[in-house]
């Protein structure tokens, strides 16, 4: 399939509607079309394999939701439907900034902030944390490495078996290395101008089109319904 | 023209070695190479002039950095920017963006440069620089000489009249030195003022027009390239600096190891993601050997180590040790890596917690002993994060001492370290071989391997290609892989034909070969 190019502020909207219906969300079944809406988004911004597999893990959720309703309870049905009624408000959102951060470039993103005029102060450390992601994916690949010579397991046997030393080992080299990371990202584009006031440009251009407005009315249509559900006009 | 008027500069905090009274003037087009021992002052000397002291780093700054009449204190990060572009040591943290194509923009995307001269300036840094072959690339899948040079081509791009480069070659292999060399003879060409602090010296030797020898934070020498080459190397190895002419350094003579093997590796071929990357490696090695691998990045020898240590699945052949086989877990409980950063492998809150970490019932005579041995007993009770380079890898070592783990492999040891550093790590590794231990170091440090060094694995077109006794017999060979700088001069087109990167071996580089961080980096905020 071809990938679609979305507009980085499209993708903003979309997350902001896609908060919104969650919120709202008038039913479980609402909830998991949303899911089904995001996936599909995820299909056309080229990311099918982690679009695929949240919504499958979604699936699973979904289906102890309704075993929890049909086949348990008490308090334990009480309290799981109450952890499980979180887990459906804030999974479409994880999907969906996953996505976000997955398929936009840091400096698709720089610009598109910047045409909407939120203030460099703002834009600046956003656009560090969303570079330093990756650091953290390489540096797990090493800090699994000096665990395994330890005799420590990073799996999530070894985290139930030892969950304090475990933690320990991830926590204390990852520390070390985002406080370093974060200093460096930032010197690098200082260096390189980043502060600079004028508007930037951008290699990528960005603009709004056809794609954005098919999304955009696709998710506002899906809010739009999830509301009149709700206030009982359908 | 760059002016320094009575500049002094002090970290808040640092009480020693702070930079006093440095009065120097870099006129246009010169390049000019500061050296010293680490913590000498010479990254200070480069921020001064990029604008990161005062802006990013504050402290005690008296005097003025004057660039082309303006005052550096005084102008705006963005606009110094312009003027001056800055390289760094480490490529993994250098660039802001995931693809190739926007990282070279970058610079100039932040200029506010239209859109259609946005593509002509990152195809005209593409073409002057031959990266097409790293074009619409995902810099994650990018070996560490490869980012290095994405991050030359931003600043490239940008075209400033001043280049600073602050330790560009630490993290570097021969064949991307050899690179950073041609692009900064292109930009010397061109008319560019580049100053340089670097610990390795030899792919400057051409380049320089002026070498400013630092220590403790003042300046102690100023030499042109002919009266830098003629101090001897008594003499230079006591100013802490590393050769400017490799073909000086000859290998130290070694004790002979008179051991039988123990260490047996039969027709080991080592896959990735089902993909061979290497193959027909047969090797032996007896305790007290220390063996040094070389090999171009993305060559398989560090994948080669990871199997070694077993870390590495995706392994067949097999590794005897006394003639009995071991697996991979077997060999994950005898062996053990001293990785380039090592703060990925340090735990504990105190040095001694960390000997003792993860183990049931440590002897604490054992822990003792080996603390003292190491010189780690009156840090016992530090926080690891809190000590230098240097005793951060002692840690390490001292684990696996209590951990009687008997092969010992040491990725690059000694990126970015000045010459007292590298003898430091010479001995330290000499000493454990003497006890008994087989030791296998990556590196791409020929002055290292010349100190250190029994023999040398060199591996290349995904096999071990040459294996060989370090002595004066087989000179030729070492300086043939690792003085290319200097024997290629010059012939242009040389430099593609080189290498022998197979497309897996550079995908692989990435996954397997984590080398682009450097511990000494880390102390990037106390360090002069």
């Amino acid at each position: 399939m071809r990938k679609l190019h979305f507009d980085p502020r499209t993708k903003l909207l979309l997350m902001i509607f896609t908060i919104l219906s969650a919120t709202l969300s008038p039913s479980l079944y609402y909830a998991s079309g949303l899911v089904l809406l995001i996936m599909l988004f995820g299909f056309a911004c080229g990311k099918p394999r982690y679009s695929l597999l949240g919504a499958l893990t979604y699936t699973v959720f979904f289906a102890l939701t309704i075993l929890t309703r049909d086949f348990l309870y008490g308090t334990l049905q009480t309290m799981l439907i109450a952890f499980l009624g979180l887990v459906h408000k804030v999974y479409p959102c994880g999907l969906m900034a996953g996505i976000m951060i997955g398929s936009t470039k840091v400096s698709e993103f720089m610009t598109g902030m910047h045409r909407l005029h939120v203030p460099r102060k703002i834009v600046i450390p956003l656009a560090v944390m969303l570079r330093y992601l990756p650091v953290i994916r390489e540096d797990w690949g090493f800090i699994k490495d000096a665990m395994q010579m330890r005799d420590v397991s990073p799996s999530l046997g070894g985290l139930l078996a030892h969950p304090g030393k475990t933690a320990e080992c991830v926590y204390v080299p990852l520390m070390m290395s985002a406080s370093k990371a974060a200093d460096e990202l930032s010197i690098a584009s200082v260096t390189r101008g980043i502060e600079n006031p004028e508007p930037r440009t951008c290699l990528i251009q960005i603009r709004f089109g056809a794609a954005d407005a098919l999304a955009a009315c696709a998710f506002l249509l899906y809010f739009i319904a999830g509301m009149a559900v709700r206030g009982g006009w359908i | 023209m760059i002016e320094f008027r009575h500049v002094s500069f002090a970290y808040p905090g640092q009480s020693e070695d702070r930079l006093q009274d440095l009065n120097l003037t870099i006129s246009d087009g010169e390049c000019v190479l500061f050296c010293g021992r680490s913590g000498c002052g010479k990254t200070t000397v480069t921020r001064l002039v990029n604008g990161l002291i005062p802006h990013f780093f504050a402290g005690e700054l008296t005097g003025d950095v004057i660039v082309d009449e303006r005052y550096i204190a005084k102008l705006p990060m963005y606009q110094i920017a312009e003027k001056v572009g800055s390289v760094f040591q480490n490529p993994r943290t250098q660039f802001f963006n995931v693809d190739t194509d926007s990282e070279i923009a970058f610079g100039i995307e932040n200029e506010g440069v239209p859109p259609d001269e946005l593509r002509l300036k990152v195809d005209g840094a593409v073409k002057d620089l031959k990266l097409q072959k790293l074009q619409g690339r995902r810099i994650f899948s990018l070996s560490g000489g490869e980012k290095q040079k994405i991050a030359f081509a931003s600043v490239y791009a940008m075209n400033p009249d001043i280049y600073l480069l602050d330790e560009p070659s630490s993290n570097l292999d021969v064949d991307a030195i050899e690179d950073l060399r041609k692009n900064l003879i292109r930009i010397k060409r061109q008319g560019k003022t580049i100053l340089v602090a670097e610990h390795r010296l030899y792919y400057l030797k051409d380049l320089v027009d002026r070498i400013v020898y630092m220590e403790q934070g003042k300046v102690r020498g100023i030499y042109t390239p002919e009266q830098f080459l003629s101090i001897p190397a008594v003499q230079r190895e006591k100013m802490g600096l590393r050769a400017m002419d490799l073909h000086s350094v000859k290998p130290l003579p070694k004790p002979a190891v008179q051991a039988l093997p123990v260490l047996d590796i039969r027709a080991m071929a080592l896959y990735y993601k089902k993909q061979p990357v290497i193959s027909g490696i047969n090797l032996r090695a007896a305790r007290g050997e220390i063996i040094g691998v070389t090999g171009h990045n993305g060559t398989g020898k560090s994948t080669f180590l990871r199997a070694l240590c077993g870390l590495h699945k995706g392994c067949t052949g097999a590794c005897l040790w006394d003639g009995k086989g071991m697996d991979s877990k077997q060999r994950l409980k005898s062996s053990y890596m001293v990785m380039q950063d090592v703060n990925y492998q340090l735990f504990a809150e105190s040095v001694e917690k960390e000997c003792c970490f993860g183990i049931k019932n440590p002897d604490a005579d054992i822990v003792t002993g080996t603390m003292k041995e190491l010189g780690l007993y009156e840090y016992r009770n530090r926080h690891p994060n809190t000590l230098s380079g240097g005793q951060k890898q002692r840690t390490a070592v001292a684990v696996s001492m209590i951990c009687r783990k008997e092969i010992l492999i040491f990725d690059e040891p000694t990126s970015g370290l000045d010459f007292d550093g590298m003898l430091q790590v010479s001995r330290l590794l000499s000493r454990i071989a003497r006890g008994g231990k087989i030791i296998f170091v990556v590196t791409h440090d020929y002055e290292f391997i010349s100190a250190v060094c029994s023999r040398v694995v060199h591996f290349d077109s995904g096999t071990v290609q040459e294996d060989f006794a370090v002595n004066q017999k087989n000179l030729g060979k070492l300086q043939d892989f690792f003085i290319l700088g200097q024997r290629r001069d010059d012939i242009e087109g040389a430099e593609t034909g080189q290498k022998n990167y197979t497309e897996i071996g550079r995908k692989y580089a990435y996954e397997a070969k984590r080398e682009e961080s450097n511990w000494s980096s880390a102390q990037m905020g106390g360090k002069g």
